[in-house]
């Protein structure tokens, strides 16, 4: 661990090479006058400088998919992923989110929330409602122009909030790259083991294989070596 | 002196206390008052009341300043405009919940705060942090010092007169929050860092930018050296202006680059390195003189090392997770909660129980943040709640040598010296 050096002597320690004279004026800085006309002719330089800004309500910003606006429901088959497990409204930092689940009448085991809102007035952006949703079931979308004129307005219920997941696809993948990789241990899951995963949901889930081809996938499938190490 | 009494020309009706409290709210709205010494109008002292809605006061800081003449005798600070009971509200919050909250205190450079509160809890609850998150953490924090330092000199030299300065320091500012946008997920309120790690890693274009800001910056630097270092009009409004002597400093409890500006090269960096600071070479760069000009000297300086810390840390980023891999401490990767049962029990166990430090564990950990050493102190009760949270904010500390280096200054330099300071009311008032 590196001592102060200095603590009981203080001293000056200066990265600047004119350091000695890093005070005093020659004759032609006394007068300032080539100062201004130095800073003036720099001034000048700027106009040639590309601009930053943007005139914004004419010009739209397109935000990167890493950027967190507004939470949306993923829309799956003209259906919410969510099963209303509430977890995202417990993660919640500001308590932005109130949920009330429902179970299916034909499959008591599908839950899916009666209504869902978010608070738009509260939420803060944070994105944790995504990083802990289990379902994949909401997730931050590109809106960051939000605009309310009432504050019953601001309340975005589940019709408001759904989004069909071919919108969200910039995000999905971007999750897919940057978050949902798996780190240090390295598990080879079997994603037909879990017909609940959101995964499961986007393809045809019977494989038409017989028990046998089944076996074997199965063997085939413990032999395979995991792609990497730590992805990523 | 008598002012005319407001509430007693009007006869209030309705809701009484209240009307006569606005009254007197109305009358108290002076913001001079003046006193009249030895019935002689010439000598009169006078009592400027500064803030908290003032606009060179860097956010709701109220000062009230007697005045003889154009000399101040005597400054009072006012603090506590702003105060949203953070700590208290930590304590109804898992550490989790609580990061995104750091990031509105000191707004200026959230970055580290939201890895001051990590590294805080990461050591109480003893958490190894992977090597890529550390360097990804401390380039995040030398981005945000880099990024407080330019406010600093743009309002700086604004308050000195040159209101352009500041439109270029904020272009590269701008510059800084698209790389943030990029390598977070937002442009102010970062919220990144990840007890045990970071919340993702860093993409390529994020990667693209950080080593093209790093190329571009240290070029911007070295005109704007060349505009000020020798320009006398910004020395004459700087030299000798608000100064802290070396003598004083420790004693009065500056720190950050207030204190290093009266020669003391205290930075936790060096002092009691954390994430991986002890394994980049930077210097600590000091002045004697304690002015506001060393105070300038000093961050400017600083920008050049950060500069060069991030250049290290990309060339040395080392591959590997960007979180600890122990479901106990850090969540899961999202593909170990979708595929496994395992999973998705620490994902809630994580999200409604949280990390729990041992019962009765006490930490304190500081980094050096972009205003000096941002402390968090936490006591555990064993829960996933801090039984108490206190934050030891370095705006705070450096506002209370105000008091002893405004007085005998001109009223004209109060903005040139609060600037030198650079507070940040969101972390001072919390
Ligand atoms: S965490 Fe996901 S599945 Fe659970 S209630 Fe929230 S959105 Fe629905
Ligand atoms: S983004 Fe954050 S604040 Fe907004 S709803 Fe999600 S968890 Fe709540």
């Amino acid at each position: 661990m590196a001592q102060p050096t200095n603590l009981e002597k203080p001293r000056a320690n200066a990265l600047n090479k004119d350091y000695d004279r890093e005070r005093s004026f020659s004759f032609l800085e006394n007068i300032y006058l080539p100062e201004i006309f130095k800073a003036l002719w720099y001034s000048f330089k700027q106009i040639f400088q590309p601009t930053v800004t943007m005139s914004y309500p004419e010009e739209k910003w397109d935000p990167p998919a890493i950027f967190r606006g507004r939470p949306v429901l993923v829309e799956d088959n003209g259906k919410e992923r969510c099963v209303a497990c509430g977890l995202c409204a417990r993660a919640c930092p500001p308590l932005a989110i109130s949920m009330q689940a429902n179970e299916d009448a034909d499959d008591p085991k599908e839950r899916y929330p009666d209504f869902f809102e978010i608070n738009m007035l509260r939420c803060i952006y944070c994105g944790y409602c995504e990083e802990v949703c289990p379902e994949e079931a909401i997730v931050m979308s590109k809106d960051y122009d939000i605009v309310f004129e009432s504050r019953e307005e601001a309340v975005y219920d589940k019709e408001r909030l759904l989004v069909p997941k071919e919108d969200l696809q910039e995000r999905l993948d971007f999750l897919r790259t940057y978050k949902n990789r798996q780190f240090g241990q390295f598990w080879d899951f079997q994603e037909e083991n879990n017909i609940h995963s959101v995964r499961d949901r986007d393809r045809e889930f019977n494989s038409g294989l017989s028990l046998v081809e089944l076996l074997e996938r199965q063997k085939e499938n413990d032999t395979v070596e995991a792609d990497s190490k730590w992805a990523r | 002196m008598s002012t005319k009494k407001l509430k007693d020309k009007v006869k209030p009706t309705f809701f009484k206390e209240h009307q006569e409290k606005l009254y007197q709210a109305l009358e108290d709205k002076h913001t001079t008052v003046e006193i009249m010494k030895d019935k002689d109008p010439l000598g009169t002292e006078m009592i400027l009341n500064m803030g908290p809605q003032h606009p060179a006061t860097h956010g709701v800081l109220r000062l009230a300043l007697q005045l003889n003449g154009e000399i101040i005798e005597k400054a009072k600070l006012d603090v506590g405009y702003l105060h949203r009971g953070v700590e208290k509200i930590a304590e109804n919050k898992t550490y989790q919940e609580f990061m995104p909250y750091t990031d509105r205190m000191d707004y200026l450079s959230p970055y580290s705060n939201n890895v001051a509160l990590c590294t805080a809890v990461e050591k109480i609850a003893n958490v190894e942090v992977p090597e890529r998150a550390h360097y990804i953490r401390m380039i995040g924090c030398e981005l945000a010092r880099i990024s407080s330092h330019l406010l600093w000199l743009g309002t700086l030299v604004m308050d000195a007169g040159a209101v352009s300065f500041f439109i270029w320091t904020f272009r590269e500012r701008e510059k800084l929050y698209d790389i943030f946008d990029q390598l977070t997920g937002h442009r102010f309120t970062v919220s990144h860092a990840r007890i045990g790690g970071v919340a993702n890693d860093i993409t390529d274009t994020a990667m693209a930018m950080i080593k093209d800001f790093a190329n571009d910056f240290p070029q911007e630097l070295k005109d704007w050296h060349g505009l000020l270092d020798r320009n006398r009009i910004f020395f004459d409004r700087n030299e000798g202006v608000g100064v802290l002597k070396t003598e004083e400093a420790l004693n009065k409890g500056a720190c950050g680059p207030t204190l290093r500006g009266s020669g003391y090269a205290y930075d936790i960096r060096k002092f009691a390195p954390y994430a991986r600071y002890d394994e980049v070479e930077f210097e600590v760069p000091t002045r004697l003189e304690g002015d506001n000009l060393a105070r300038y000297y000093v961050r400017m300086e600083e920008m050049h090392e950060s500069i060069r810390i991030i250049q290290q840390c990309l060339d040395k980023l080392p591959k590997g997770p960007i979180r600890t891999d122990n479901a106990k401490q850090a969540y899961p990767s999202k593909d170990e909660v979708y595929y496994s049962m395992e999973g998705m029990i620490h994902d809630f166990m994580m999200t409604d129980t949280g990390i729990c430090p041992p019962e009765g564990a006490e930490a304190y950990h500081a980094v050096e943040a972009a205003k000096g050493e941002l402390g968090y102190f936490i006591q555990s009760d064993g829960t996933g709640h801090p039984w108490r949270l206190k934050i030891k904010a370095p705006s705070f500390a450096n506002l209370q040598i105000l008091e002893f280096i405004l007085d005998g200054e001109m009223v004209a330099d109060t903005v040139v010296i609060i600037g030198g300071v650079d507070p940040v009311m969101g972390e001072c008032d919390k």
